[in-house]
Formats: structure tokens, C-alpha cells, sequence
């Protein structure tokens, strides 16, 4: 049935427009590019969000993160397919990452719920829009859970499949470990206001993100190679 | 999950505690199960320890503190708050392979897949609202002591509202599990746990008055609301540990009934 992996590979070239949607709204956000800091007051919290040359990049960037977050999903999707085809004896592992597909854009859309409504009344009481300031950037930041189990799953499910030739290539399982050790300092956000872990600092802002990126970029990789690998045998199979 | 592993294994060494894992890991087809089974006591102990020990919110404080009182309980375990959320961030994810174990125990049995997937996507989905956002608001509240006093209540009342107060997830999620369980001719696990999850259904139902009383024994902290609902979840949980041992000691990977296990305990190769 090679259709099949035909309508898996359209889903795979959704990836790079995602990314450039991803890419954009995250430059046209004002408190990413260089990102706000946890030690700003109410008052200037409240005036970042009043300030009329954020308020539109602010809403129309976060509208788009709320269009799009979502757009990973599918490609998490392909992931747990190619789970099913290890040598595993139960379905336990692909199981595992619909869970974690189900719960990572999940809280990245509460976090985005957040900052819109931080910028649907910016003329609320300053205190309201520092805590809904903070619930944003603390969801957003500190919620590495579903992406650490999702790289140890699939480093666990990679070592276990024990076959000729294996659906992922062993190093793969080696680089989802290194990127769940680097998501790791971020979910100490709290615990700092300045510093490397605080919501702007290097550990948990540029590392964690960059973390993240480069895990969709080589899974999608790894992705194509298997998907590719798959359509083939499933031709020859055919012929 | 297609290929079946070579079967020439040799015996499981008697040696040290890390040879013996190793030695699962390279030759036990339950591999994968036991990775469920041990992920799921090792991170109830740890949560157990999380909430009750590190960050000091179970068992939970009174509803009817005042926004100064508030105040003050935040300060008073603030690290402790800040440091164990953030643990509890990191393993937070554990319970997606927990909850696809607990699945697999119900794929396992002879009713419809129906009832696996309504199971996992509803415990997934129950992560969030039932601990994730507990851990948010009170990371939010911790961070900063000077905080209007107000705010802080509001981020009180929403930590342990939403912790104690998702209810449905659980009330569902428990009586799918019955069903199946009931349902199943393959005997995964003995009919008197389909009742139990009965049990901790009906502990879902007496929690409703914690979202209206302030005080007393449906308040969150109160006797129903809390002790009895804590006392049955711990329950719970040992048996079905103790069920989803046996089962994956009985498991044949097979499809029909699953086989007894053989009079001599010591027969089985529990890690």
C-alpha cells in the first residue's frame, strides 16, 4: 500500500512551513527576542503590555501560536507510527507518545492563553497583569515534563528494538538523552528571578528552546530517512 | 511490536542487583512491561514524597485561611514549594508511560480497544488540570513573597481546587477501567477489583462539596473530602500494583485467557 506513506510524507512537509510560521511569530512576539525578565515590576509589566507598539505584535503573534502550536501534533503522530514498527513486543512505548503528544501543546497553549489575556484589557490593575504575566511565562517555561518523557521513551524504545535493521539508527536514542538532560534546568524557573535558570536565562530560555528545535529538526530528519525507507519496501513488496 | 525476540536466552544470572537488571534488559521479553511496572512504583513513591514531604501541600492546609494567612503559608515553605514543583515538572511526564501500562492491562483483556484508548487519553488529558496546574500556581505564588495579598489567595484557591477538584477525569476513567474489568473473559485481573473501581469512583463524587464548602468535613482538607478519598486512592493503588504484577508474571502475549501462575512463586522471573 504505498499511498499510505505517500499521505505520511505530505504530512512530514508540513514541517518546514510550520517552522517558518513558528520562526516568525516567535520574532514578532516583543518578549522573545530578547526576553522579558522575571524581575520586572507590576508597573512595568503592565506598561509592556499597554505600550501600543507591543500590544498588536503581541496579540497577533500569540493568535498565531494558538493557530499553530497545535501543528506538531502530526508530526509527534509519524513518530508514534514508526514506534509501532520497532521489534517490541506491546505497544506500551507508542501508547507512552500519544500521551506526550497530547500533553506538550497542551500546556503550551494554556501558556498562550496567558499572555492573550494579558493583552486583552491591558488597562487591567497592574498586579492582574504581573500574575497573569507570570502564570504565562512559568507554564511556558517550566513545563518540560512531556518533552523529557518523550525523548526517554524514545531512547528506551530505540534500544529495545532488537531487529536487523532498526526502524531508528542507534545514535538517535544517544541524542534524545542529551536533549532530556538539557530540557532538565528549566523546570527551576521559579526558583530563581535572575541567573541561568530564571524564565530569561541562558539554561532555560536559549538552551531549552534551541533544545527543543533542534530535536524537531533531526527527528524530522530521522523521520524522513524511515518514512522514506518504508515507502520503498512497501513498492517492493508491491512489485 | 511485530518481530518476537530469539528465545535462546541464557538463564537469569544470580549475581549482583545490576547484573540481574542487565540482564532483563537484554533478555526478558517483559522488558517492556516491567519498565511500566517499575515506572509506576517508583514515581507513586516519589510523588508520595513530593507532595507530602518536600512541598508540604498534602495533607492540605485550610480552605478558610485569610489572604494574610495566605501570605504567610506560601513563606513558610517557599523552597520547598519552588524546588519540589520543579522536581515534580521534571518526572511529571513519567505518567505517560504509567498510563499506557495501566492501557495495555486493559488491551490485554477480551473487550474492545475502545476501552485502552478512552483509558489513556483520559489519564493523559487529567495530568494537567489534576497536578500540573497545582505545581504551576504554586511555583507562581512562591516566587514572589510580596505578592497582593489577594492574588495570592486566588493562586491558593486554584492549586488545591484544581488538584482536588478535577473530578471527572477519574470518576470516568475509574469506571471505564470497571467496566472492562467486569466485562473481560480473559481474567486480567479478578472481577472484586472491578468493584473496587467502584470505590474509587463514588471517592470522586463526595469530593463535589469541596468546590462550595469553606470549612468542615466536605471542605478540601476535611474528613470526606480528603481522608476518605486518600484512604481508598492508597488502596487502590497497592491492588492494582499488586494486580499488574501478577498479570505481568501471568502474560503469555497471547490473546485468549491468560495462564495461571504455576503454585511455586519463586517459578516466575520478577525482576
Amino acid at each position: 500500500m504505498p499511498r499510505r506513506a505517500d499521505g505520511e510524507v505530505l504530512l512530514l512537509w508540513t514541517l518546514p512551513v510550520l517552522g517558518v510560521v513558528w520562526l516568525s511569530a516567535f520574532l514578532l512576539f516583543p518578549g522573545f527576542v530578547e526576553p522579558m525578565s522575571p524581575t520586572m515590576s507590576a508597573e512595568q509589566v503592565a506598561a509592556f503590555y499597554r505600550d501600543p507598539q507591543n500590544l498588536p505584535r503581541i496579540r497577533y503573534s500569540m493568535i498565531a501560536f494558538n493557530w499553530f502550536a497545535v501543528g506538531l501534533i502530526p508530526i509527534l503522530a509519524l513518530i508514534v507510527l514508526q514506534i509501532r514498527r520497532m521489534a517490541h513486543r506491546t505497544p506500551i512505548f507508542s501508547y507512552a507518545m500519544i500521551a506526550c503528544a497530547a500533553g506538550g501543546p497542551t500546556i503550551f497553549l494554556m501558556a498562550n492563553l496567558f499572555w492573550l489575556l494579558a493583552a486583552f484589557r491591558p488597562e487591567r490593575d497592574p498586579e492582574l497583569t504581573l500574575l497573569l504575566n507570570d502564570l504565562a511565562w512559568v507554564t511556558f517555561s517550566s513545563q518540560v515534563g512531556f518533552l523529557i518523557a518523550q525523548s526517554v521513551i524514545l531512547a528506551v524504545a530505540i534500544h529495545l528494538d532488537r531487529q536487523e535493521r532498526p526502524v531508528f539508527p542507534r545514535w538517535v536514542a544517544h541524542f534524545n538523552v542529551v536533549v532530556a538532560a538539557l530540557l532538565i534546568p528549566a523546570a527551576f524557573t521559579g526558583a530563581a528571578l535572575t541567573g541561568p535558570v530564571a524564565w530569561d536565562g541562558v539554561l532555560t530560555f536559549w538552551v531549552r528552546n534551541l533544545a527543543i528545535g533542534l530535536w524537531i529538526a533531526v527527528m524530522a530528519a530521522v523521520l524522513a530517512r524511515a518514512i522514506g525507507r518504508q515507502r520503498a519496501e512497501d513498492e517492493a513488496a508491491a512489485a | 511490536m511485530n518481530a518476537p525476540r530469539p528465545e535462546s536466552a541464557p538463564p537469569a544470572p544470580a549475581g549482583s542487583f545490576l547484573r540481574r537488571i542487565a540482564w532483563h534488559w537484554r533478555h526478558d521479553e517483559k522488558c517492556e512491561l516491567w519498565i511500566g511496572w517499575w515506572t509506576l512504583v517508583v514515581f507513586y513513591n516519589l510523588y508520595g514524597l513530593l507532595f507530602f514531604v518536600i512541598t508540604r501541600t498534602q495533607p492540605p492546609p485550610e480552605p478558610s485561611l485569610d489572604p494574610m494567612e495566605v501570605v504567610q503559608w506560601f513563606g513558610d515553605r517557599r523552597h520547598g514549594l519552588l524546588y519540589g514543583y520543579a522536581l515534580v515538572f521534571i518526572v511529571g511526564g513519567a505518567t505517560a508511560i504509567m498510563n499506557a501500562t495501566l492501557a495495555y492491562s486493559i488491551r490485554r483483556m477480551s473487550v474492545s480497544r475502545a476501552f485502552a484508548y478512552s483509558y489513556l487519553v483520559i489519564y493523559a488529558l487529567a495530568t494537567l488540570p489534576g497536578m500540573l496546574l497545582m505545581g504551576v500556581a504554586c511555583t507562581v505564588g512562591a516566587m514572589r513573597p510580596d505578592r497582593d495579598p489577594a492574588v495570592m489567595s486566588w493562586l491558593y484557591d486554584l492549586a488545591f481546587l484544581s488538584f482536588e477538584g478535577t473530578m471527572g477525569v477519574f470518576l470516568i476513567g475509574s469506571l471505564i477501567w470497571m467496566a472492562a474489568v467486569l466485562l473481560d473473559e480473559n481474567g486480567v485481573f479478578p472481577k472484586w477489583f472491578g468493584y473496587l473501581n467502584l470505590c474509587n469512583a463514588l471517592t470522586e463524587v463526595v469530593v463535589a462539596p469541596a468546590w462550595i464548602f469553606q470549612s468542615g468535613a466536605f471542605a478540601w482538607d476535611g474528613s470526606i473530602a480528603w481522608w476518605i478519598n486518600m484512604g481508598v486512592f492508597v488502596i487502590y493503588t497497592t491492588a492494582f500494583l499488586t494486580l499488574l504484577r501478577r498479570m505481568i508474571l501471568r502474560e503469555d502475549f497471547g490473546t485468549g485467557p491468560l495462564p495461571e501462575l504455576a503454585t511455586d512463586p519463586a517459578a516466575g522471573s520478577a525482576p
